[in-house]
């Protein structure tokens, strides 16, 4: 069982890429920190029992669905309260179809902050663009392999899929990434 | 090095691997430092959100804890077992209602079983301590007889 401290330390450690990731997904920062709060408080009372090293695992995979959570809500609220026809062709294909439409509504502030000059605080605006344009999949990929550290096997587990596509989704984001910081002139 | 220009080589696929994972690293390397510098009112907001979570941990281990007291019996059914000692007496908690329920079903099938036998027993003696032997009762004139009206007259 972890304890106090062990839990506090953890939730420490990964809040503020929890945080960033969700709002990469939802594009919102309210609602990013509402379900990075959320999913802390369902980490701590129901997971509690759980010894520390399984915690990183299981607050990826609850990050995960509350995030899948949220987009679910929003498209019923949106569907409410306003008329959806603008998502209609993919509102076939899942919840994330939904955020590449509102990815692609935000690419020109991307672009703009990028197009200046390679000083350090651009590039990490750069980048930080780049991986908010990724596709929703190669993303999530891309962040809990590369920077929340899990392995293939768990990166698959937490995204509920192989681990082939896992390698795909990392390999295409890793390049999707490189071609778009070299059309930059950014180097790493 | 213009990492870049070496994922386009024909890398072997372990190198290429290999390869994107160090340029992955560098640039989430860059995504780490970004996210250090977060904005005040965000990480106020995150310090909060843990602040809460560990008070719902704490809550949830004390009723935890409360609970596998109350079940163990005391104290010391709670240092002794533990969660498992608690779970093995709810388990045979709700085993009494079941048990006490077939018992009773047995013992009722019992009683029916004895009532029967002892009915059984009291009609036997009677038929063997009867002056008529039980033999009679199979002969179908002696049946005959016992239907007839009583006013009959004996030939």
């Amino acid at each position: 069982m972890a304890s106090d401290k062990e839990l506090s330390d953890f939730l420490k450690s990964v809040e503020k890429r929890a945080f960033k990731r969700v709002a990469y997904a939802v594009r919102d920062d309210d609602a990013a920190l509402d379900i990075v709060q959320d999913s802390m408080i369902r980490l701590a009372e129901k997971y509690v029992d759980r010894p520390a090293a399984e915690l990183p695992l299981v607050f990826q995979r609850i990050l995960s669905n509350a995030t899948m959570d949220w987009f679910r809500r929003q498209k019923v609220r949106n569907a409410v309260v306003r008329n959806f026809s603008e998502y209609e062709s993919t509102s076939d294909d899942g919840d994330f179809d939904l955020l590449e439409t509102l990815a692609a509504q935000n690419e020109s502030s991307a672009t703009e902050s990028a197009a200046e000059s390679v000083s350090r605080a651009q590039i990490l605006l750069a980048i930080d663009g780049e991986v908010a344009r990724l596709p929703t999949r190669q993303r999530e990929a891309f962040l809990l392999r590369y920077w929340e550290e899990l392995d293939v096997a768990e990166t698959a587990t937490v995204m509920g899929c192989s681990e082939g596509s896992v390698k795909t989704h990392c390999s295409r984001a890793v390049h999707a990434l490189a071609d778009a910081l070299k059309a930059k002139g950014i180097e790493l | 090095m213009n990492n870049y220009t070496d994922l386009r080589r024909p890398y072997a696929p372990a190198a290429l691997e290999a390869l994107e994972a160090r340029l992955a690293l560098r640039m989430t390397a860059h995504l780490t430092e970004a996210a250090t510098d977060l904005a005040p009112d965000v990480t106020e907001r995150l310090r909060f959100a843990r602040e809460q979570a560990l008070q719902r941990a704490r809550a949830a281990r004390s009723a935890q804890t409360s609970v596998v007291v109350v079940g163990g019996g005391g104290p010391s059914a709670a240092l002794a077992g533990g969660e498992g000692g608690y779970g093995w007496w709810l388990q045979l908690a709700a085993l009494v209602p079941l048990v006490a329920l077939v018992g009773g079903l047995v013992l009722i099938q019992q009683m029916h079983n004895n009532d029967q036998i002892a009915a059984a027993a009291e009609i036997d003696a009677s038929l063997l301590a009867d002056d008529l032997p039980p033999s009679a009762y199979s002969d179908p004139g002696f049946v005959e007889f016992l239907k007839a009206p009583d006013d009959l007259p004996v030939l």
